[in-house]
């Protein structure tokens, strides 16, 4: 494996496991903040996400990630120290917060190949200096701290004790001097562990500098100067020399062995300074690693594996392939006309399998909505505490699934929505009260299963939308196609989706923008959804998406116009008829229109649309299909009905997409013959009406 | 082959001395995600070294190696540790760690460290 894809897949495992770390931390703050006060498995496991992000990202050389973290990292060390302090809760939760979205930031910006190193500087000082201001009050609140850490001090340092008392010195006395290779860390530790090491086999031992643990000053000392040690030894210099060879780290030795006299200056001096030295420090901090609790996440990790979604795309490919063979082999032309019963029994055993098949490989690529659901709680914490709202969020059926791409386009319309519903729906404390309604306002974020539809249901009770102001809007945008007298409350509501309309007229920092309603409708119409609106003055507005449970096969009816073959997603036809001459009208302007059962649709020949070469003109001769989306109808010619088929959605290329900005066409599909068929977009053809 | 059991609740950090290992001659014949795992695991596949992070969820780093030396008294545990942890190294070395790493760690190091505990037999 080359060096570049070892760091590529790194790098994947960084940006995977810090996203999940950055999740799991937000919603713990999340939950945290409903109780007001830090739980201890809570702050440990804080200092245990920050501790492993901080150690993840300085592998990686994300400094301003690592420095962040670092910061979180040791404000969080202070409080689980001092949990016994009052602290400023809401104060940690915005710097958590803030500085999680820092880090989210960043990974989006890696993301995206930049490796450029972000200013900290704000964001560090913030914490660093929130954590002054706790060890200030601190240090108020206990000032008998520094003397339970003097008795440690005496207490602790019975670790060396054997080799310093005692006093009936045997073998040779050896001084070693020793520097430490540069860049190898924690010199202060590795002095220790030499020193803990040469104890094992010496008597009368010391060092210098001799507070190696706890004078912060020690480390540069002995970075830079090196480190001596005293000691008596059985071993002879060569057997000592041996030692210090197969030590690691040191750049440089020098081992003397000492005279009679020379010794008793160096002792005395040596155990002066021992006296106060070689300490460990605070009890606490060691105990700190052995408190560490945790979640039960962990222990699921056996039975469950990633994979990363480029493999189960292209297994959903690979199965969508298999779909099509298999309607080439079934609907070969070859076999047009021949009795083949076995074959025929053999074809409907493999269609029960690529179907089954299918499904499966469908339910692999579900997800709960619960991931994104769950994000709307820090919404709805940001914006209530800034806009000074009391708002309840309510979440049901978050364990209903969809397709995993359906639910990257559901995400920026959600936020949208939600925070319409509290800036504009849920209205400020005094009017709740004077309306009597319950000083905390709800929103209810809702998913369920409707058919081969999810449904996701955004419910506030706040004010409502005013009808007037939408229709006066409306009017001054020049949106509004009907008389006014003739529309329903429904419709109305609905003025709201469409472009060119925006209700906000102050805009706020959350919703807003300048950017509308219409920008849902679009994203969600993207995967094949639709959105509608319902509301009532004073009891609220409720928002509904409905989106496809999956968007890679669907059910297709495939109809021909001339040579060419397209295909209508089968949900959206309501019927096809062939019409009477009588049925078919001409408006003022011209416009062709039909008449079914009293109503009046538009009619829409394919063969104009696409311009291509009909077989058939004459709207009597042809056939019609009525598509239908949310109670919005419209009548589509064509030659005729080819027939029913599971077909798979291949997306059109973005050159054909955006440079060509082809209308109409949702993606293509291949047929059992191997022909290419367009796949027709209903939602469009319903907005040309 | 010295063979090399890594303890790390960081799947990242795992893959990374995973990779730095591999390409180095060493088998890494096990992962775990905490202490307790890595007791399992430990008696399970008798690595020559262990490589224990310090920080982990239900049994740090420093239980687990007490564990380990009770269970084997030559265990070989090294130490994964990062800046601001001197003491719970120092602690770990008192209980029969080997040696210790510093995160973020340079490739050699781990190499170096890892083969002289090996060598020392």
């Amino acid at each position: 494996m080359s060096a570049d894809n070892t760091m590529e897949s790194l790098l994947d495992m960084f940006i995977f496991e810090t996203s999940q770390n950055l999740e799991q931390l937000e919603k713990l703050i999340i939950d945290n903040e409903k109780s007001s006060e830090f739980t201890d498995e809570a702050i440990n496991e804080i200092f245990r996400i920050m501790h492993t992000i901080k150690g993840s990202a300085a592998m990686m050389m994300f400094g301003d990630v690592s420095s962040v973290a670092h910061s979180v990292e040791d404000l969080f060390y202070f409080i689980r120290e001092h949990s016994e302090d009052h602290i400023d809760c809401n104060g940690v939760y915005d710097l958590v917060l803030e500085s999680i979205d820092f880090i989210g930031d960043k990974l989006d910006k890696i993301k995206a190949g930049s490796n450029e190193e972000d200013d900290v500087t704000a964001i560090t000082s913030k914490i660093s200096a929130f954590l002054t201001k706790l060890k200030e009050k601190h240090q108020g609140v206990s000032q008998d701290a520094t003397n339970n850490d003097t008795n440690k001090i005496a207490a602790d340092k019975d670790d060396f004790s054997d080799g310093i008392a005692s006093q009936d010195a045997g073998g040779n006395r050896f001084k070693v001097h020793v520097l430490f290779e540069e860049g190898c860390q924690m010199e202060s530790i590795r002095a220790f562990d030499l020193v803990n090491k040469i104890a094992a086999f010496s008597t009368n031992l010391s060092c210098v500098p001799n507070d190696i643990m706890d004078n912060d000053n020690s480390v540069a000392f002995i970075r830079e100067h090196g480190f001596d040690v005293y000691f008596n030894t059985e071993k002879s210099y060569d057997e000592v020399n041996t030692f210090f060879e197969n030590t690691m780290f040191l750049r440089k030795v020098d081992i003397e062995e000492q005279k009679e006299n020379e010794l008793a200056n160096n002792v005395s001096k040596a155990e002066v300074e021992a006296e106060a030295s070689i300490v460990e420090p605070s009890k606490k901090q060691i105990d700190v690693a052995e408190n560490v609790s945790s979640s039960d996440m962990h222990n699921q990790a056996a039975t469950i594996i990633n994979v990363h979604v480029a493999k189960l795309d292209k297994l959903m490919d690979l199965v969508g392939e298999m779909v099509i063979s298999e309607a080439m082999v079934v609907q070969n032309p070859d076999l047009q006309g021949l009795d083949l019963e076995n074959f025929k029994k053999a074809a409907r055993q493999l269609h029960k399998i690529t179907t089954e098949l299918q499904d499966t490989v469908m339910s692999i690529r579900m997800v709960p909505l619960a991931d994104i659901f769950q994000k709307m709680h820090r919404i709805v914490r940001d914006m209530g505490k800034k806009l000074d709202k009391e708002v309840r969020l309510e979440i049901i059926g978050e364990e209903t699934e969809v397709d995993k791409n359906i639910i990257k386009h559901l995400s920026d319309p959600l936020v949208h929505l939600m925070r319409n519903s509290i800036d504009h729906g849920i209205e400020d404390k005094e009017d709740r009260a004077a309306k009597n309604k319950p000083q905390v306002g709800t929103v209810t974020l809702e998913a369920k299963n409707a058919g081969n539809d999810v449904l996701v249901i955004i419910k506030d009770d706040g004010k409502g939308l005013d009808k007037n102001k939408i229709l006066e809007k409306a009017k001054k945008n020049g949106i509004l196609k009907k008389e006014v007298s003739e529309m329903s409350d429904k419709e109305i509501f609905n003025l709201i989706l469409l472009p060119g309309f925006s209700t906000n007229d102050n805009i706020t920092e959350y919703s807003g923008r300048g950017v509308g309603m219409d920008i849902v409708v679009k994203n969600i119409e993207e995967v094949g959804g639709s959105v509608s609106v319902e509301s009532i003055e004073d009891a609220g507005t409720t928002i509904t998406i409905k989106i496809p449970l999956t968007l890679a096969i669907i059910d297709g009816m495939n109809i021909r116009v001339g040579k060419s073959t397209y295909t209508l997603p089968t949900i959206s036809i309501k019927e096809s008829f062939r019409p009477k001459k009588e049925d078919i009208v001409t408006d003022f302007y011209g416009n062709e229109m039909i008449m079914v059962r009293g109503q009046c649709y538009a009619v829409m020949r394919l063969y104009e649309i696409f311009n291509v070469d009909p077989d058939i003109t004459d709207l009597t001769e042809g056939i019609f299909i009525m598509i239908e989306i949310d109670d919005k109808r419209a009548c589509i010619f064509a030659d005729e009905l080819i027939g029913q088929q599971d077909v798979v959605v291949k997306a059109l290329s973005n050159y054909i997409k955006d440079v060509h900005k082809i209308h109409g066409v949702s993606g293509c599909t291949l047929l059992g013959d191997g022909s290419i068929s367009l796949i027709l977009d209903p939602g469009w053809f319903l907005s040309r009406q | 082959m010295i063979k090399v059991l890594i303890v790390d609740d960081a799947a990242f950090m795992r893959m990374a001395i995973r990779k730095v290992l591999e390409k180095n001659n060493f088998e890494v014949v096990g992962e775990a995600e905490n202490g307790e795992v890595g007791l399992e695991k430990y008696k399970q596949c008798s690595p020559d070294i262990v490589t224990m992070d310090i920080t982990m969820p239900e049994m740090s780093g420093i239980e687990a190696l007490k564990e380990i030396c009770k269970h084997d008294s030559n265990a070989k545990v090294v130490m994964v540790s990062a800046m601001g942890q001197e003491s719970l190294v120092r602690e770990a070395i008192l209980n029969g760690a080997k040696s210790f790493i510093v995160k973020p760690y340079k490739e050699d190091h781990i190499v170096q460290t890892l083969n002289s505990i090996a060598a020392a037999g």
